[in-house]
């Protein structure tokens, strides 16, 4: 089984980062080393391979390979941004540990168990507040963080139990089906900080670097999301229920996190919050996907979760990296910063393209495909006009970066090399890592960016993976496209949208294809409206 | 009704109230340490040994992690610190709480046949309406921490009277999740505790917006620092 190094990796790594925390420089080299390893350990793992444990299992597919390989490199290009530009303490073993929970949310077929792993990632999530103020005050924010995830965590377990049965005799079914997909939903919303629901993800923003803060609020939660997804194709969408106000309700927070959240970011005055709510928008369009509740929107939906993480996770380091190198984060203090490191506005500039999208790109595409799923006429101009208005903040930056009030000094951007001392080799190379911090984030966060520009153009094979099945026990489905006929052997638990199936509840995910529901409990469709 | 399992849902719901009622945190933790001991036993069949014995191991564990934080008496050698306890009273949450258990022994199901014990549904209701105060209003990081890990008791309870016992693996995985939350929680409360003389209490930085002032600047050297 390919994904078990993975796992291993970034649960010893985890355990290793945090005994040895005393010893600081020893814990970050570990960190690192173990981030490193598990890119190797991603890209090694070999879609349609299960292991059965009990009555379910663990499977790999492409995606999950995708998206942790992804995952990973961000959050090791991070961990080194955030060496170089303030101390990161235990957050290597933060993201180890929401690494791997993000493995297994992500390869476990059931979402009974699925949201649990995924709510041990948002208690690793926690830890993160006490990167900068190991005291009362990171107390006080991470514990905020850890009652969220509770939150979402209870929401999602409880929706995910009620669907999980034989519902044959079920007296109320849209009531029911709707508050458990309303709750899956509002779970995910939480674990995002979608607005109204982004007061702890707003404290954590205040408490915390921003090179953090992706794997909190982007990296995690999107574990959740993925599997909300294929939770919701499988369980609810197939029923044709009637569930207008439960998705009105998912809408209107999902349009308010993507308008609001701009509006937020643009009227902030440090580079930190631009950032927190930046993704606080961008996960507003994850949460159109839930609110599709339609097969169709698997596919663009988790093309666009690989670009916004990788994107806002570049958009992050580039805020730590300008912080680091002008000495502040205040919007106001960065008059000219374009102009004296134009490194970093190049930098910018691709994550601008990465994360807005140009016509022709993957993720552009997919969210296009999102919006026009879920709704129509002036409101989804409006929705449309709200996924560009990040333009707004973006505009902004630059135009503070171009102002030559504040000096068109350049910083340096050049690499300091030191003849190696071979007398004293550590602290020559401790002298060249000193000397090239604010170079090796810049780089850091340059390649950041490019990575999130192809991801954001459909490389790594993202569109294709992301239109595979979800994780399935057993014979390996993932080889054909959403178009393509389903092989024979799925034919016995295939069903037309909206017919009675009626599969197992204790193996509630043979054949969890979005398009052909296993989760679906037996009850009977009611027209759609 | 299964005589033992109503004994066990009664010590449950009784752990839950001490967890939450108590102001002495190691008294809290052990109510704690009851209920998520208890919880994996309220199954109807019993769990597979071994996932039963995972689970055991996982909630002694977790109870172990928090005990270690209210145990120790931090840097300052400060006297142990205290949680908030409950506002209303121990009395007034058995009767919260034994409102609960009757509404969620009557609604076992929601709608439509369960496939586990009605006593464990009743006792998820009647941990949760314990445990959402406890999160939702707490001012210490413990008693708000405390409250986080009971809700999820209450939902993995809730979970196991809906769809019946849970297999081997995700008994596994649920307790992996219980240890990593209870562990992230004595982390944060350990922090707390160390700093300074407010027990674990929250600061009030961390709760409000924080506005944050111009950063401090590197003075450029002037030519008399130079000269020196």
């Amino acid at each position: 089984m390919s994904l078990l190094p993975f796992l291993l990796l970034t649960g010893i790594g985890a355990i290793a980062v945090v005994a040895l925390r005393e010893r600081q420089p020893v814990a970050t080299a570990v960190g690192l080393a173990a981030l490193g390893l598990a890119v190797l350990a991603a890209a090694l793992i070999r879609p349609d391979q299960s292991i059965v444990i009990g009555t379910t299992g663990i499977a790999t597919t492409d995606y999950l390979r995708v998206f942790l390989l992804l995952a990973t490199m961000v959050a090791l290009l991070l961990a080194i941004v955030g060496e170089a530009t303030e101390g990161r303490r235990i957050v290597p073993a933060a993201a180890l540990g929401i690494l791997a929970s993000c493995a297994l949310a992500l390869s476990l077929p059931d979402p009974r168990v699925a949201v649990l792993a995924a709510t041990a990632g948002g208690a690793f999530g926690a830890l993160v507040a006490l990167v900068p103020d190991a005291g009362r005050m990171g107390a006080t924010v991470g514990t905020r963080v850890l009652r969220a995830t509770a939150v979402s965590g209870t929401m999602a377990i409880a929706a995910t139990a009620w669907i999980g049965r034989d519902l044959s005799d079920l007296a109320a079914q849209p009531i029911v089906f709707g508050l458990a997909y309303l709750a899956f939903a509002l779970a995910v919303a939480i674990r995002f900080g979608a607005i109204p629901a982004h007061t702890w993800a707003a404290r954590l923003t205040d408490a915390v670097p921003e090179t953090t803060l992706p794997l909190v609020t982007a990296i995690g939660p999107a574990a959740l999301a993925i599997v909300a997804l294929a939770w919701a194709d499988a369980s609810i969408a197939p029923l044709a229920l009637d569930l207008t106000s439960i998705r009105f309700v998912i809408l209107v927070v999902a349009i308010a996190s993507i308008l609001l959240a701009s509006v937020a970011a643009w009227i902030q005055d440090d580079v930190e919050h631009v950032v927190g709510y930046a993704i606080v928008g961008d996960a507003g369009v994850v949460l159109l996907a839930v609110a599709a509740l339609d097969p169709a929107a698997w596919a663009p939906a988790r093309i666009w979760i690989l670009a916004f993480v990788v994107a806002r996770s570049a958009f992050a380091a580039w805020a730590a990296a300008t912080r680091a190198t002008f000495g502040t984060g205040r919007i106001a203090d960065l008059k000219g910063w374009a102009i004296r490191a134009p490194g970093l506005a190049v930098v910018l500039a691709l994550v601008v393209v990465a994360s807005i999208g140009l016509p022709g790109l993957a993720a552009a595409e997919a969210r296009g495909q999102l919006i026009a799923l879920v709704l129509d006429g002036p409101l989804a101009y409006l929705v449309i006009l709200g996924t560009l208005s990040p333009l707004l903040y973006y505009g902004r930056l630059f135009a503070i970066g171009i102002d030559r009030t504040g000096g068109t000094t350049r910083v340096a951007w050049r690499p300091v090399l030191h003849r190696l001392d071979l007398t004293d080799v550590r602290a020559s190379l401790r002298r060249a890592w000193a000397d090239n911090r604010l170079v090796t984030a810049t780089a850091g966060a340059g390649i950041l960016a490019v990575l999130a520009l192809i991801v954001s153009a459909g490389a790594f094979g993202g569109p294709q993976a992301a239109a595979g099945l979800p994780p399935t026990i057993g014979e390996s489905v993932e080889s054909f496209g959403p178009g393509e006929p389903v092989p024979a052997s799925d034919a016995p638990s295939a069903a037309p949208s909206g017919e009675p199936v009626s599969p197992s509840p204790a193996s509630p995910s043979t054949s969890p294809s979005p398009a052909i529901p296993s989760q679906a409990p037996s009850v009977e469709p009611q027209p759609s409206s | 009704m299964n005589p033992l399992l109503a004994a066990i849902a009664l010590a449950v719901v009784a752990g839950t109230v001490v967890a939450v009622a108590s102001r002495d945190a190691r008294v809290a933790i052990l109510g704690a340490a009851v209920a998520l001991i208890g919880t994996p036993v309220l199954a109807d069949p019993l769990p597979a040994p071994l996932g039963l014995a995972g689970r055991f191991v996982g909630a002694i564990l977790a109870a172990y992690l928090l005990w270690i934080v209210a145990r120790d008496r931090g840097r300052g050698r400060a006297p142990s610190a205290a949680t908030g306890g409950s506002r209303i009273g121990w009395p007034a949450e058995t009767l919260v709480a034994a409102s609960a258990f009757v509404v969620g022994l009557a609604a076992h199901g929601l709608g439509a046949p369960a496939m586990g014990t009605s006593l464990a549904s009743a006792t998820g209701f009647a941990v949760a309406a314990l445990a959402v105060p406890a999160a939702m209003t707490g001012a210490d990081v413990l008693r708000v921490g405390i409250g986080s890990l009971l809700l999820l008791d209450a939902a993995l309870l809730v979970r196991t009277g809906l769809g019946g016992t849970p297999d081997q693996l995700e008994q596994l995985i649920t307790t992996g999740a219980i240890v990593v939350v209870a562990g992230a929680l004595a982390t944060l409360a350990g922090s707390a505790r160390d700093d300074g003389t407010g027990g674990f209490g929250f600061s009030l930085e961390g709760r409000r917006r924080r506005r944050r002032e111009a950063d401090a600047h590197r003075i450029e050297p002037r030519i008399g620092d130079l000269s020196r």
